[in-house]
């Protein structure tokens, strides 16, 4: 063991120097090195990349007890680990240097093998005092004074001087500023993703003004093309997408979702609440539907709905996804490790993983969407327009009036009853009667139903006549079934009872013994039903379970071995309470499971009522059936109990005729059965409207929150403690007073003290601006992250931001205002050798167009574009056959203005996305990422020269040059080029485009030309010449193609 | 050190030329850069896998039968199923292990036993079925495992964690890994390609399976379709001859020259050699494609459903053209074996459709002298129950998911021909020895590339990622 006592106990360790690598000679006992490593820069991360493995937070892999993450504080380690300024007498240093493989860590088989550059760093870093300190991140951000520069002049905000301080440091002037035509094209792309208008070109330049810039900046800031550029970096984030993932990827329409971020960015809804209705808006007090709608971003994970899956399994990976997407996006921390194991590197234990596992644990849903219906999972929330609202508020209170007077009617004597008692009829009726089935034979694989002969009942299988309750019953083997096709099929507003007599004679889990529906939990599918669960009745209506039903249970088992009657009702008010089980014609005492049912129980394709067997689900095994009773009506208990004895009508009257009322009033009384006939008409109104809304999935707590354990190796099925809600104490502990819920987290996460939120957020606005973030590795600030560029500068900005209310646009403005973000892109190779990546940001910002970019300019450019804002995914022109050859489904390619908006708004199925932009590197949208690689393939070249997409928009620019840019060919040119690049051409470019347009002019056959000119959807301008367009639309696809577009510079 | 250093056109390049194997770029469009950089530890990690091992094979074409074909039916011969035909899955075999939600429910798990022929053939007395009399001819030249295993028991969480080495989405597919590590060694054409069988239906497939996930763009897989454009957006549009596409790549360089004396930045002639690449391919891909110099002898190996573009059988026949290119990996999918009910009519069509094309494939590579350098993979995500879903009648029967245990061959690359590998119960339920799970084949498969799974690494999210993540042993018994 490493520990203060037996600081060799892992072997004896005689120390020889000339045991050790001989770049110990390269720093001599004594002389201290002026240029000491950094720390958190140099030396943490080498510890973690090398030695944190075994060594690190992972309580289980540590090895000898050593833990090296902590530091080095001197009561916290065995004193000779780490002598300041004696490496050679240190431990740490003996076993990094040891010549001997037996000794040498870390150990020959480890991945990471540390370099001579490294130990000597190391060594170093020892030598010179050894200072350490918490891994910076985990610290709260500090405000450092800007650095002394020389250059002053050059500097516009407080964050140009971090920057230059460190060019200077570097010998490195500033670059030179940008063409204003190049700075404005520049912002364009980086605030609107759209490149500049010829009006704003013409416009917003130095003739206009000093402030000419701040001005474009401040227009750009207000356009709705703003939020939706923002939007399209937190869709990624969110793994937004149209349709569920997973093999079927069925459309789930959350674009309102959408919608709701590109007006946020627009509103400029400070970031602090920006994430907090994320993660919490449905726990804010008086949380509006914008709150909740918010609340999808945890919902936009894949879900699968394959046959056979096992919910609990996926419903365990949804919550884990949460996670994963909550720590990447909100803390920038990778959560995944703790998964399975303490974090390797950083300071989250499993527990803590599952405490905040236990955040996003807390609503009802299944780990299986509906594979029969297109019922949204649930929670979900209903999108109502406000004129169904309107409509729903109307059919509501009408509802109102009339179960009140129903109510009134219940309670009062009439003197209709009076009357009617006093000369009661001489035998009673149940009326309502559907089906009446004794299952005394079966005759040509029929049930005879004496209520209704033209509607017997089927078998399928072979369930067989056995001794019924009277005469003979059914047998049901569990995969055998009879169904009843024509009987009982019941919406939820329709005031329905059925009775069956069985006898259990097999204890089991679980049974199907009757219900009208499709399938079970692999399918989410919706209806009645009628289950034992450990032998107690349970009856339910199902639009999606759980989270729409009404579901009650009895809370005794039926008795078994012997035959008991059931008999279920539901009085068509969607309410649980409405809901009845009675065995032997009394009322069972029962347990309320589920109590929400907004929408219909119907959807699903055809079912009958069936008993005894479900698709895929636990039969009626080894069961007995007799006498089924189908009503469409809800019978009263003295009914109920009449289904039972035969004879409690009679009885009543004789002995206690006032307890028929309500028999009275639900079958006799002319003015009581209007109102019940009015009241379902309402029912049904509202009905129709609800099933007329759109619904999203969003979060919702669970009533009683549901209890969550750590799960021993990540795996579904092994439950280990219990664990409360809470947060990796080691970032920062949860206040005493905390919520215990997903606000308590928001909060949490919000709070000004927070070391990690506002540095993560804003150095992915730099990310946005520059590129790269000043922390590259946007989605990991822990220990195995890249290191910030410019530490004090990113805590400014967070400090700053915090400051400033979270203020997103303030914070976009600022960045693009700085000196640093206004200099050229253009470099020299001194600069290239010394700052390659730019990470010093000696240079301005250049990177290739994204995906949506080089669409959007494109169409922006040849006047296509349709900037509408918002509304449901369009489909744009992709290669046929697509879909159809991975999933036989048919693409179903929009028209007219669907085929033009910006690329937002395209579609994104996730089995096969958009394939152009899965070409020019967008993410796939299947998890959390926060940054996009940029990539140069030939695949690339094909799709701008190829998609029709793109000759499309060369072909409409070319028409559109050569009516609104001039006259002449050179000056439509000149059109077309400061459309795509916001430049001017050289007169060199011109020329090598005019010299390009008069060759193919030239040689372009007629076929050609008018193959050429008709390419894509939009209607041609009349009134042009053919090969004049053909001929420009090869220099317009030049244009485009060329570096001047496709690059930002 | 974990931060970024020279740029990756450079680094790549140098140490990609001291590679022991002989290969001219990384992934197609490498030779670009404005790709993100690499470190030298990660290059040199990568150059110490390739390095590693002298290489058994070059490339690999994967021939992955989607739905999950049944063993029970093709390759593992079980009499005593048979014997016990109908009689209930004993609980001793099953072992309260989990089933799938399709069949976990019945009341009943019948035994089904095949209703198959079967004989021994070969010298190795492999036993194969009469449904693929194609496959029972090569047998001595195929490498058995008959004791694949698997995770995933559903179709989705099993296909991505064959084919990525995770049942989540968003891992590189093995493909990508291989193309990241090893290049391409055809700069016309990409390094890994996608073959899928047109109209086939079944279980979905999704192009993420291909996807490069982590890995950038380029090193995902580039499926070849049937049609005017096998490669997406190949064809320039009509009025776009040749010679005019030439030219205008011509002034487009011109412009592009313009624009470096502007900017000085080298990305920008790397875009040029990618315009020039995708030129190149324009040529390339429809030759590779275009079956009109095979001769007829081909078709009377492959069957003349290799004339119809999208086939089974001419996607085999591409994939061996692809071979003699020097593709690196050829992905096959050919849907349709998930046969839950009516089994024996549905997997007569899957071995109509398979079994011919698989066989001429490997004899084809064979007669060529392709084959000792080409690894051919046959296989699906899972195998089947040994019992019945659903009724099992005199004559039909149906078969559930089942990851325990099922067979795959190898042939060719370096793998010992005639073996059967791995051995299951006699109800074919559970194996009894030399298990070979999912992380075992791949680094296996790595390994006959030359490269050492636990070292061909990429650095995301703060830790490692490999193919195979902390798992898998090289099955040596597999390697001749």
């Amino acid at each position: 063991m490493f520990v203060k006592t037996s600081p060799t106990a892992t072997g004896p360790l005689i120390l020889r120097l000339d045991l050790f690598l001989p770049i110990l000679l390269l720093f001599p006992s004594g002389e201290v090195s002026a240029q000491s490593p950094d720390y958190q820069a140099t030396i943490r991360p080498l510890l973690s990349r090398s030695c944190f493995q075994c060594h690190g937070p992972d309580a289980a892999a540590r090895k000898a007890g050593l833990r090296l993450d902590l530091g080095f504080a001197p009561d916290t380690i065995a004193e000779d680990l780490v002598i300041p300024g004696d490496p050679e007498g240190s431990l740490l240093f003996q076993r990094i240097s040891a010549l001997d493989p037996e000794d040498r860590m870390p150990p020959e088989e480890a991945p990471h093998q540390l370099t001579p550059d490294e130990i000597d760093q190391i060594g170093l870093w020892i030598r010179n005092g050894a200072d350490w300190s918490r891994h910076w991140s985990f610290e709260p951000p500090r405000r450092i004074p800007a650095p002394e520069v020389s250059e002053t002049d050059w500097c516009i905000d407080e964050l140009d001087r971090f920057i230059l301080h460190q060019l200077e440091q570097e010998g490195l002037a500033p670059s030179g500023q940008a063409t204003p035509e190049l700075l404005l094209r520049r912002v364009c792309l980086d605030l609107t993703g759209l490149p500049p208008s010829v009006e704003m070109l013409d416009t917003h330049a130095p003739e206009q003004g000093a402030d000419w810039y701040e001005r474009a900046v401040d227009r750009l800031l207000e356009t709705d093309a703003y939020g939706e550029r923002m939007a399209v970096h937190w869709m990624e984030l969110a793994r937004y997408a149209d349709t569920h993932g997973y093999q079927t990827d069925v459309h789930r329409p959350t674009w309102p979702w959408r919608d709701w971020v590109i007006k946020a960015f627009n509103e400029n809804l400070p970031y602090d609440q920006f994430i907090t209705w994320q993660l919490a808006g449905d726990l804010l007090p008086d949380a509006g539907r914008e709150q909740r709608l918010a609340t999808a971003f945890n919902r936009l994970h894949r879900q699968t709905n394959e046959g056979g899956s096992i919910e609990e399994e996926f419903r365990v990976e949804y919550v884990a996804d949460r996670v994963a997407t909550y720590g990447t996006v909100m803390l920038g921390l990778t959560t995944e490790c703790a998964r399975c194991h303490d974090h390797k590197f950083d300071p989250m234990s499993q527990v803590e993983y599952y405490r905040l596992f236990a955040y996003f644990d807390d609503i009802d849903e299944s780990g299986l969407y509906s594979h029969f219906t297109n019922a949204t999972p649930t929670p979900a929330l209903s999108l109502s327009t406000p004129e169904q609202d309107q409509r729903l508020q109307a059919v509501e209170s009408g509802l109102r009036t009339i179960e009140s007077r129903l109510m009134e009617r219940d309670h009062t004597g009439l003197d209709a009853f009076e009357a009617w008692i006093a000369d009661p009829p001489s035998s009673f009726e149940i009326p309502g009667l559907l089906g009446a089935y004794d299952f005394e034979s079966i005759a040509d694989g029929r049930l005879e139903n004496d209520a209704a002969p033209e509607n017997p009942g089927a078998l399928s299988g072979a369930p067989s006549l056995t001794d019924g309750v009277r005469g003979n019953g059914l047998h049901m083997s569990g995969d055998d079934n009879a169904h009843f096709p024509g009987v009982g099929e019941f919406d939820r507003n329709t005031p329905f009872t059925i009775s069956l007599s069985l006898r259990i004679n097999e204890a089991a889990e679980r049974n199907v013994i009757l219900h009208r529906s499709r399938a079970w939990t692999d399918a989410g599918s919706q209806g009645y039903q009628l289950l034992l669960e450990e032998g107690r009745a349970s009856w339910s209506l199902v639009h999606f379970w759980p989270g729409n039903a009404i579901s009650i249970r009895t809370t005794e088992p039926l008795p078994s071995g012997q035959w008991v009657q059931v008999t279920v009702t539901s009085d068509g008010s969607s309410r649980a309470e409405g809901l009845s089980i009675s065995v032997d014609g009394e009322r069972a005492e029962i347990e309320i499971v589920r109590d929400g049912l907004t929408r219909a129980i119907t959807g699903g394709g055809p079912g009958a009522m069936t008993i005894g067997q479900r698709f895929r689900d636990r039969g009626f095994r080894n069961g007995d059936v007799d006498e089924l009773r189908v009503f469409d009506r809800c019978l009263t208990r003295l009914e109920i109990r009449h289904l039972f004895d035969g004879v409690a009508l009679e009885s009543a009257r004789l002995e206690d005729p006032d307890a028929l009322l309500p028999y009275f009033l639900a079958t006799v009384d002319d003015t009581y059965g209007k109102d019940l006939h009015e009241l379902r008409t309402l029912r049904s109104e509202r009905a129709s409207i609800l099933d007329g809304t759109t619904e999203i999935m969003t979060m919702s707590e669970l009533p009683t929150p549901r209890t969550s354990h750590v799960l021993e190796r990540g795996r579904y099925d092994l439950r280990g403690e219990q664990v409360p809600p809470g947060v990796p104490d080691a970032i920062m502990p949860l206040p005493e007073s905390a919520r215990t819920d997903r606000l308590g987290l928001a909060r949490w996460t919000t709070d000004p003290n927070h070391p990690l939120t506002a540095r993560v957020a804003v150095n992915r606005l730099w990310q946005i601006v520059f590129g790269t973030g000043i922390v590259p590795t946007s989605e990991d600030f822990g220990s195995q992250g890249a290191h910030p560029s410019h530490p004090d500068l990113l805590d400014m900005l967070a400090l700053d931001f915090i400051e400033s209310g979270w203020d997103v646009k303030a914070m976009m403005r600022r960045l693009v205002l700085s000196a640093t973000y206004r200099q050229a892109s253009n470099t020299t190779p001194g600069h290239r050798t010394i700052d390659p990546g730019n990470r010093l940001l000696s240079h301005g910002p250049s990177r290739r167009l994204t995906a949506e970019m080089l669409r959007d300019q494109a169409l922006a450019a040849s006047g296509l574009l349709v900037d509408r804002v918002g509304g449901p995914s369009v489909h744009p022109h992709q290669p046929s056959g697509l879909w159809q050859e991975k999933s036989g489904q048919v693409y179903p390619k929009g028209s007219g203005d669907a085929l033009y908006r910006r690329s937002l708004y395209t579609f994104w199925k996730r089995t096969s996305p958009p394939p152009a932009m899965i070409i020019l590197d967008a993410g796939k949208r299947n998890v959390c990422i926060t940054r996009r690689s940029s990539t140069n393939t030939p695949l690339q070249a094909l799709v701008l020269l190829n998609d029709p997409q793109f000759v499309e928009a060369a072909r409409v620019l070319a028409e559109r040059a050569s009516e609104d840019g001039g006259t002449t060919p050179r000056e439509q040119i000149l059109f077309a080029f400061r459309g795509l690049t916001g430049r001017h051409p050289s007169r060199e470019e011109t020329d090598l485009l005019m010299a390009l347009y008069e060759t193919e002019r030239d040689s372009l056959t007629p076929t050609e030309a008018l193959a050429l000119s008709e390419t894509g959807d939009a209607p041609r301008r009349e009134g042009l010449d053919p090969t004049h367009v053909a001929a420009m639309t090869i220099v317009c696809s030049t244009i485009l193609n060329s570096d001047a577009s496709v690059m930002k510079r | 050190m974990t931060r970024p250093t020279d740029n990756l056109d450079v680094t790549r390049r140098q140490f990609l030329s001291r590679m022991s194997i002989g290969l001219g770029t990384m992934a197609l469009g490498s030779l670009a850069s404005g790709g993100r950089s690499i470190t030298t530890e990660e290059g040199e990690r990568i150059l110490g896998a390739a390095r590693h091992f002298a290489p058994r094979a070059r490339r690999i074409i994967y021939l992955f039968q989607s739905g999950g074909p049944s063993q029970l039916d093709l390759f593992d011969y079980k009499p005593k199923l048979e014997e016990l035909n109908g009689q209930e899955l004993p609980e001793t075999i099953r072992r309260g292990q989990r089933l799938t939600g399709m069949s976990g429910n019945q009341s009943s798990l019948p035994l089904a036993g095949a209703q198959f022929k079967w004989k021994r053939h070969g010298e190795c007395g492999a036993w194969v079925s009469e449904l693929l009399p194609e496959t029972a001819r090569i047998v001595d030249r195929l490498c058995f495992i008959h004791s694949m295993n698997t995770d995933a028991i559903n179709h989705d969480p099993a296909i991505t964690f064959f084919q990525t080495g995770s049942e989540i989405a968003g891992r590189p597919s093995t493909g990508s890994w291989i193309s990241y590590g090893l290049g391409s060694e055809n700069e016309n054409l990409p390094s890994f390609i996608v073959l899928v069988t047109k109209n086939k239906g079944g279980q979905p497939l999704y192009s993420r399976l291909w996807g490069s996930g982590f890995l950038d763009s380029r090193y995902q897989g580039v499926q070849l379709r049937a049609g005017r454009d096998p490669v997406l957006y190949l064809t320039d549009p009509e009025g776009i001859s040749r010679s005019r596409r030439r030219r205008m790549l011509d002034h487009l360089r011109g412009l592009d020259e313009l624009q470096h004396e502007r900017e000085s930045d080298p990305g920008i002639s790397a875009r040029i050699a990618q315009y020039e690449m995708a030129y190149r391919m324009q040529m390339s891909v429809p030759e590779t494609t275009d079956i009109s110099d095979e001769p007829d002898s081909t078709f009377e190996l492959y069957g003349e459903d290799a004339r119809t573009p999208g086939t089974y059988a001419a996607n085999c026949l591409l994939a061996r053209r692809l071979a003699e290119r020097d593709v690196r990996f050829v992905q096959l999918y050919h849907q349709g074996w998930d046969q839950h009910g009516g089994l024996p009519a549905n997997i007569r069509i899957q071995a109509r459709e398979t079994d011919r094309a698989s066989a001429a494939l490997v004899r084809d590579l064979d007669q060529r002298g392709l084959l000792e350098d080409t690894l051919v993979i046959w296989g699906g995500e899972f195998g089947r129950t040994n019992y019945s879903q659903g009724a099992l009648t005199t004559n039909d029967y149906g078969r559930d998911h089942h990851p325990r245990c099922f067979t795959m061959w190898l042939a060719g690359g370096g793998t010992r021909p005639g073996t059967r590998y791995g051995t299951t119960d006699e109800l074919g339920y559970n194996i009894t020895g030399n298990p070979v799970h999912v992380h075992d084949l791949n680094a296996t498969l790595l390994h006959i590339m030359g490269i050492d799974h636990k070292r061909l690494t990429f650095p995301h999210q703060g830790r490692d990622f490999r193919l195979t993540d902390v798992h898998g042993e090289v099955i040596h018994d597999l390697l001749a």
